[in-house]
């Protein structure tokens, strides 16, 4: 026997409606090629374990100290005067993670697990009677490409139930790979972060070349069935312009693509950099108008382009 | 549709090579809004909310009078005659802007004490009445339960107006005719003679050790009827007029003649005749003095259009006092008077409507035929009858009050499941109902979608888009596993495959059993469905299940109040299975005791106190000629045991089972101290937050850290887990059979009812911390299937699947409550999801599913300014009812419940 692949996954959820057609379970895979400066999933970046702490949840104030005991390394202090901090250059090191065992309140989280195909089909197969007609999985991340071995034999498996599949990516990895996973898919939303090169890589860490080469790739591939619709999250001062919006437009009608999902940038990730110990770029900036949505969407329509604003979709 | 949707549409349709994929045609992504409702109904909605609930003594006054004048007289006959005088001699009050009239009293929100059933209440307190002073709370149950403060509460005296249960006002003038009233019926109310005759049981101690310690909550002696669906059928078919010619020629045939085999019951045939002549005498005039009301009021009005008004009422008063309605509103008009006159006749909760679209649609579909009615006039009527149902005010005691009900009166009105012929029962009609319900944002009636796969689409779309709107209706229920679970309990009785599809849910979850009768009217005959037989909420009442496993650890004493509920089990608890039959052996001799005695208590009411108008319009009654009380309705079994606290019970025990007998990890003394101390947290009482999430550490905290830890932790209900849900099947493989050994005072076989209403509330508090990590005095788990409060982590379909581990038409319900945030079913495709979400649930048999679409930030908001918030709506047991009138326990667990927002 080959070795099953498995996946370090660090969530899914079930009744997820604003990620593909229908009702859908996400599955969150852990880790990204992406360093994208107002990431809401951060956690998801370093594909390793991360020590997540909420302190909306922690009970501190109301006397807990149970983390403190549990630390053996004594990289964690709290007392009556402050909530647990956490010493990170101590906890970077650790294994056992005894403070999460110990916290009753799970304001201390490690998410990330680690899940065999069978584990992931197991809560697929359970949920796929409620999902209804329309209804399927949605991967996503972090970025659910960087695990594409145990994906394509996901995928695989879900094709045999009739299961309908759908993936939220950054669309980063080679054209062939890419490819071979979306052969396998039915629905797909591929995120277009800035259409300069320049701002691509000052946003995200890496070139958009490859990015668009494979949407391209996709678009003309006949290994393609399914429906794809872009996807940008819209950041004020980042990929907002007039610009952006053009030369987004002139590429898609390049490659006949009309659907696309603007996004507001949204602040919802900033207590998870917190919660990691980081410091958020995008704390008091980047936030779009309506207005300012509204036009894009215009211009987008006025190209024969179908423009949709946040959850405000057909599907 | 706006604009830009459109422009979106147009493009998909040029472009688009998936057209049959994701894309419903021309659908808009936005919901379309409900219409504003009717002016009337804004404008009467305005006065309704600052009306206070009122305690109003002319009907208690006229019944007594009327009861002691004919001392000697047989029951039902004595009653019929009691509540004849007291409808009519109740004062007529018509409001500007009306089209339906009539409320419980002469005010709108009007309710009134039963000193006859139960007079101690205000004896124990007739010198401080006297004084003006506040009601204090009377019982251990009333004492744990919290009245909510706003809404139309009178929690506390002011003015010329005493507070009565922390509920009720009632005005100075007329406290010495309550306290009178009450006087008369100090030895020989139903409360004083079931007591006595339960005394004389030999453990009759040990019941009042159960209530004592409030392992079980309330007796039925204090809300006897309810939890029923009402039959409209007889005064539909026949008319009051033709009625009573119809009792004359049965006595004519009847009185003093018995066949063979009647035995005791054949005599009372002829008395029963001579009963309901009364009553429907008593009915008919009530209509009538509303007609004379309207009358006078439209010759002094100036109003041409008010006046007008008058007139109508006048006439429509008039002939439903004497025929078969002849219209719509008629038609309506009438069950509205007997739904009222039977809820005047006890004190009850749960008198549900049953399915109304179905019963009046003929009379609908004539009207509009003949142009008699537009729809909009339909659902004007419709949004105006939500007004006189949200009114119906309930007085019992505050535990019964704040405790059970939460100020809710159950009318619950049911749309869907299949008629007659087994196809489905959607009539046009009931479109508009679920209209009104869109456009007129009241908590009454709450409406129950019979789901069932032969429903309309549209319809179930239009259902969902109402429960989109946050009110907590519709609530679903499964249509096939109701009519499973009456075939299964009621196939005894003779229950076929029709009947079965007659049901409908008594009061909120209460399922019931039900007939069709041919309904003649427009010249054809259409089968229409109605309520068959009586209370379906009466037996053992609440029992916390977590309660019982705590004096199980605690060998049978009651550490809160030092009472010893139980003799010691004598039980080493060294195995799981000996924990399992120390729990199994209280819970039998609890709920065994407790049968005896609520047995005496139903029968002794139904001796003393038959009900009379129930027993006009509940079949057979009137074809049986027997009072319902005297086995006359068509099914009796409806007694059953009510638990409290499942999931609480089932979490409780899991995490013992692996935490000490699995593991081993800690052995029962070690767990069973760190529930006394609550795991070294100061319990709710100490800081008035009853929501489970708040645990402010003592310094005993260090020491239960770990524990508490892998209490939390061991595996949860509610989460796809078959360690926990394996706990499930056990418990109720258990309740079934055992159940089906024990008899009601009919004599029918019990069954399990699996709703909390409130009692979540007050039962959580009086209870120690359990090993499932629930501390001490917080609510219990709300629903009977649904997951304790944030202890589901694997998402809503893995709840789901937990749920429907074992059959659900074994018991009468289950419970399952879902609060899903606004965003996460917005737009039309928003509104196919909810659809989807609640078809999921139906299709692996889930019994009931309802849903609170509110953030939980509008309900802090709304607990914060309550003011702000008056008519803000939620769901709490299997009712609905105004944030600011329930109580802060309930309100804490309504915003604790996992929000599903992805």
């Amino acid at each position: 026997m080959g070795m099953t692949p498995t996946a370090m996954i660090f969530d899914i959820q079930s009744f997820s409606v604003h990620d593909g057609p229908g009702c859908r379970t996400n599955v969150f895979f852990d880790g990204c090629p992406l360093r994208c400066r107002w990431c809401a999933n951060p956690e998801s970046q370093l594909h390793r374990r991360q020590l997540l702490f909420s302190e909306r949840t922690c009970k501190w104030d109301q006397g807990c100290r149970a983390c403190r005991s549990a630390c053996s390394r004594g990289a964690l202090d709290v007392n009556d005067e402050h909530m647990p901090r956490i010493n990170r250059r101590i906890c970077a090191s650790c294994e056992t993670i005894e403070c999460v065992k110990s916290c009753a309140a799970e304001a201390l989280r490690e998410p990330v697990r680690e899940m065999s195909v069978d584990d992931v089909m197991r809560v697929l197969t359970r949920d796929m009677r409620d999902w209804g007609s329309g209804g399927g999985v949605t991967f996503t991340g972090g970025e659910p490409l960087m695990q594409s071995d145990f994906l394509i034999e996901v995928l695989k498996r879900c094709h045999e139930k009739m299961i309908h599949t759908a993936i939220e990516t950054s669309g980063f990895t080679s054209t062939e790979r890419f490819l071979d996973v979306f052969s396998l898919l039915d629905f797909a939303f591929v995120d277009v972060k800035n259409m300069d090169e320049e701002a691509h890589r000052w946003g995200t860490g890496v070139s958009n070349e490859q990015v668009l080469t494979n949407i391209a790739a996709l678009a003309h591939s006949d290994r393609w069935h399914g429906r794809l619709v872009l996807r940008q999250p819209t950041i004020a001062g980042y990929n907002d312009s007039d610009e952006n919006a053009e030369k987004l437009i002139d590429f898609m009608n390049e490659n006949d693509l009309f659907e696309i999902n603007l996004l507001k940038f949204h602040r919802l990730g900033q207590t998870k950099w917190e919660q990691l110990g980081l410091t958020y770029e995008y704390a008091d900036k980047g936030d779009m108008s309506d207005e300012r949505m509204s036009e894009l969407q215009d211009m987008y329509l006025d190209a024969g382009i179908a423009c949709y604003i946040g959850d405000n979709t057909p599907f | 549709m706006d604009e830009k949707q459109a422009r979106i549409n147009q493009i998909l349709e040029t472009r688009g090579k998936f057209r049959s994929l994701d894309v419903q045609a021309g659908e808009g992504y936005e919901d379309e809004k409900f219409p504003e409702p009717s002016p009337r109904f804004t404008k009467l909605m305005d006065i309704y909310y600052v009306m206070k609930n009122t305690i109003d003594m002319e009907y208690p006054y006229w019944y007594n009078r009327v009861w002691w004048q004919n001392d000697g007289d047989l029951p039902e006959i004595r009653r019929a005659k009691a509540e004849s005088a007291a409808l009519t001699h109740m004062t007529p009050t018509i409001w500007p802007d009306e089209l339906l009239v009539m409320n419980k009293t002469k005010n709108w929100r009007g309710a009134f004490c039963f000193p006859w059933v139960d007079a101690s209440f205000f004896n124990a307190q007739a010198e401080a009445l006297m004084n003006e002073a506040d009601a204090p709370a009377l019982s251990e149950s009333d004492k744990m339960s919290v009245v909510a403060a706003g809404g139309g509460n009178v929690t506390k005296s002011y003015g010329n107006v005493v507070s009565i249960a922390q509920k009720f006002g009632l005005r100075k003038e007329e406290v010495p005719v309550l306290v009178k009233v009450a006087k008369y019926w100090d030895n020989c109310s139903v409360e004083v003679k079931t007591q006595q005759y339960s005394e004389l049981l030999p453990e009759y101690k040990k019941y009042k050790a159960y209530r004592d310690s409030v392992l079980v909550m309330f007796d039925s002696w204090a809300i006897p009827q309810g939890r029923e669906v009402m039959n409209y059928y007889l005064p539909l078919e026949y008319g009051f007029d033709r009625l009573s010619e119809l009792c004359d020629e049965k006595i004519d045939e009847g009185l003093g003649k018995v066949e063979h085999g009647d035995g005791l019951l054949g005599m009372s045939r002829g008395y029963y005749y001579i009963a309901m002549k009364e009553i429907i005498h008593g009915l008919s005039q009530w209509a009538e003095n509303y007609s004379k009301k309207a009358a006078q009021l439209a010759s002094i009005e100036k109003d041409p259009r008010q006046k007008s008004d008058y007139e109508d009422i006048q006439i429509v008063m008039h002939n439903i006092a004497h025929k078969q309605p002849q219209s719509f509103r008629e038609a309506l008009q009438l069950t509205l008077l007997l739904h009222f006159a039977t809820v005047n006749e006890d004190p009850q909760s749960g008198q549900s409507i049953g399915r109304l679209g179905q019963i009046l649609d003929p009379f609908y579909e004539k009207d509009l035929r003949e142009g008699k009615i537009t729809e909009e006039e339909a659902i004007e009527l419709l949004e105006l009858y939500r007004i006189k149902i949200t009114s119906i005010e309930c007085f019992a005691s505050s535990g019964v009050t704040g405790g059970v009900l939460s100020g809710n009166t159950f009318n619950n009105l049911g749309v869907g499941g299949l008629n007659y012929e087994g196809m489905s029962a959607v009539t046009p009609l009931e479109y508009l109902i679920v209209e009104a319900a869109g456009r007129a944002k009241t908590t009454q009636p709450t409406i129950s979608v019979l789901y069932d796969e032969k429903l309309p689409e549209d319809f179930l779309l239009k259902c969902a888009r109402v429960t989109k709107m946050g009110f907590g209706f519709p609530a679903y229920m499964n249509n096939q596993t109701g009519m499973n679970f009456m075939i299964r309990h009621y196939g005894e009785e003779g229950m076929g495959i029709e009947d079965a599809r007659a049901w409908m849910l008594g009061g909120c979850l209460e399922s019931s059993p039900g007939c069709f009768q041919p309904l003649h009217y427009d010249g054809k005959v259409t089968w229409i469905p109605g309520g068959a037989g009586p209370t379906a909420g009466t037996g053992v009442h609440f029992t916390g299940l977590p309660k019982l496993l705590e004096l199980v650890l605690t060998n049978g004493v009651d550490k809160r109040t030092g009472i010893k509920v139980f003799e010691p089990h004598g039980h080493k608890l060294d195995t799981f299975e000996d924990l399992w039959a120390a729990w199994t052996e209280y819970l039998h001799e609890c709920i065994e005791v407790s049968l005896k005695v609520n047995n005496i208590q139903m029968d002794v009411w139904g001796k003393m106190n038959p009900p009379v108008v129930t027993s006009l319009l509940k079949p057979d009654c009137f074809t049986k000629g027997q009072i319902e009380t005297r086995m006359g309705a068509r099914y009796m079994g409806t007694h059953n045991f009510e638990s409290c606290g499942t999931v609480t019970f089932i979490n409780a025990m899991t995490s013992l089972r692996k935490n000490v007998y699995d593991e081993k990890k800690y052995t029962l003394d070690e767990m069973v101290d760190a529930m006394l101390h609550n795991f070294g947290f100061k319990t709710a009482f100490e800081t008035g937050v009853f929501s489970p999430d708040h645990r402010e550490a003592t310094e005993l905290a260090p020491k239960y850290e770990k524990i508490f830890y892998d209490c939390v932790n061991a595996p949860k209900f509610g989460n796809a887990d078959p360690y926990a849900d394996q706990q499930m099947v056990d418990y109720q493989n258990h309740m079934t059979p055992y159940l089906y050994s024990l008899q009601s005072c009919y004599g029918t076989d019990y069954y399990m009812c699996q709703i909390s209403v409130s009692t979540h509330g007050p039962q959580g508090a009086i209870t120690l911390a359990d090993a499932g990590g629930r501390l001490a005095g917080t609510t219990y788990s709300d629903g009977s299937v649904s997951a304790a409060a944030a202890t589901d982590k694997n998402g809503i379909y893995a709840v789901f699947e937990s749920a429907t581990c074992y059959d659900h038409s074994r018991n009468q319900n289950a419970q399952m409550n879902v609060k899903i945030h606004p965003s996460a079913v917005k737009g039309a495709a928003g509104t196919r999801k909810l659809l989807d979400v609640i078809r999921a649930y139906m299709r692996r048999g889930g019994f009931h599913v309802q849903f609170n679409i509110t953030s939980s930030q509008t309900l802090k908001a709304a607990q914060a300014k309550p003011e702000e918030y008056r008519d803000l709506m939620v769901r709490v047991a299997g009712f609905t009812q105004y944030w600011c009138e329930i109580g802060k326990p309930i309100q804490d667990e309504v915003i604790y419940r996992t929000e599903y927002d992805h």
